[in-house]
């Protein structure tokens, strides 16, 4: 039971390294998908939202890992 | 199949084998200096098959998936995955966190498993052989999930397995030569490298499942390869100024 434990633990710290930017890079890819199917603008325009919303997450998530915690 | 859309995947599991194989490789042979090859064998043997098994079992099963849904379920996992790494290796290339140390690793696990005294030698070997099985299970899941992301949206699968085969075969031979943790691969910068084309391609394949009509196609690859690799290098050195403010 323990390795089971172990396993399920790495299996659920591979996607979510930091909670924040999972919460965040999830939230994109659901603006995206509404923007594209559900608001229906060009979905260029959602691929652009999708490249440069992941790269702006990533660089404001390590920054805020630079920072000291409290 | 394109040059351009095998090499990226084929690279990005071979490199990605190469960090977590190098990892598992030191535990293992903490177990087989301590305890002897016997039971390091034994729970590698386990701990490949179990790992086969995985691949055997979501093979068939990714087959009757349809492909928009694939590309975006594997993009989105992906992406969280590439990030995840992206981010932990530009900190760890600021310094804000430290790097990943076999040395220290094979010391600490060499210790723990010489304190432990359980009554009889068939514990010993019982132990240790789990030691090594689990090190072979935990950091081969995030290979197998590598093999089967980059290689099931693009019937990659062979290639991609073949990369990661090929990181096994390059590391046990190196182990085999010099007996010792493999201390001097350059880790984090493959990681910072595995992070960059799994992000890349987490975002192509999220956009293609979600009906995005990438310009260029498989070509946009190499331009969102470039722009993590730009995001992740702009953010370890803020990261490391920051550092140094609060320093």
């Amino acid at each position: 039971m323990t390795m089971l434990r172990e396993v399920a633990a790495e299996l659920i710290g591979m996607f979510v390294t930091e909670r924040r930017l999972t919460i965040s890079v999830l939230a994109i890819v659901a603006m995206v998908a509404s923007l594209v199917h559900v608001i229906g603008v060009a979905p260029l325009f959602g691929g652009a939202v999708l490249l440069l919303g992941s790269l702006i997450l990533l660089v404001e998530s390590v920054l805020r890992g630079a920072r000291p915690a409290g | 199949m394109a040059w351009f859309t095998a090499l990226p995947a084929v690279s990005a599991a071979f490199l990605a084998s190469l960090v977590e194989v190098v990892e598992a490789f030191t535990i293992v042979l903490a177990v087989a200096t301590l305890r002897g090859w016997r039971p390091a064998a034994i729970g590698t043997i386990v701990g490949l098959t179990a790992l086969a098994g995985v691949v055997l079992l979501l093979g068939p099963l990714l087959a009757r998936v349809p492909i928009t849904s694939l590309q975006l379920t594997i993009g989105v996992l992906l992406l969280l995955f590439g990030v995840g790494w992206l981010r932990k290796a530009s900190l760890r290339a600021a310094g804000v966190i430290p790097l990943h140390d076999e040395e220290a690793i094979f010391a600490a696990e060499t210790a723990e498993l010489g304190a432990q005294q359980p009554r009889v030698h068939r514990s010993l070997q019982w132990v240790a052989a789990i030691t090594a099985l689990k090190a072979v299970l935990l950091e081969g899941l995030e290979v197998v999930f590598i093999v089967i992301a980059v290689g099931a949206g693009r019937g990659l699968l062979l290639p991609a397995s073949l990369g990661a085969l090929a990181a096994c075969a390059l590391v046990l031979a190196a182990g085999a030569v010099i007996h010792r943790p493999l201390s001097r691969v350059p880790e984090n910068t493959l990681k910072f490298g595995v992070g960059v084309m799994l992000s890349a391609f987490g975002v192509f394949w999220t956009g293609e499942g979600l009906g995005i009509p990438w310009p260029g196609q498989d070509l946009a690859l190499l331009l969102f390869a470039g722009l993590f690799l730009a995001a992740g290098l702009l953010g370890s050195s803020l990261a490391r100024k920051l550092s140094l403010e609060f320093a």
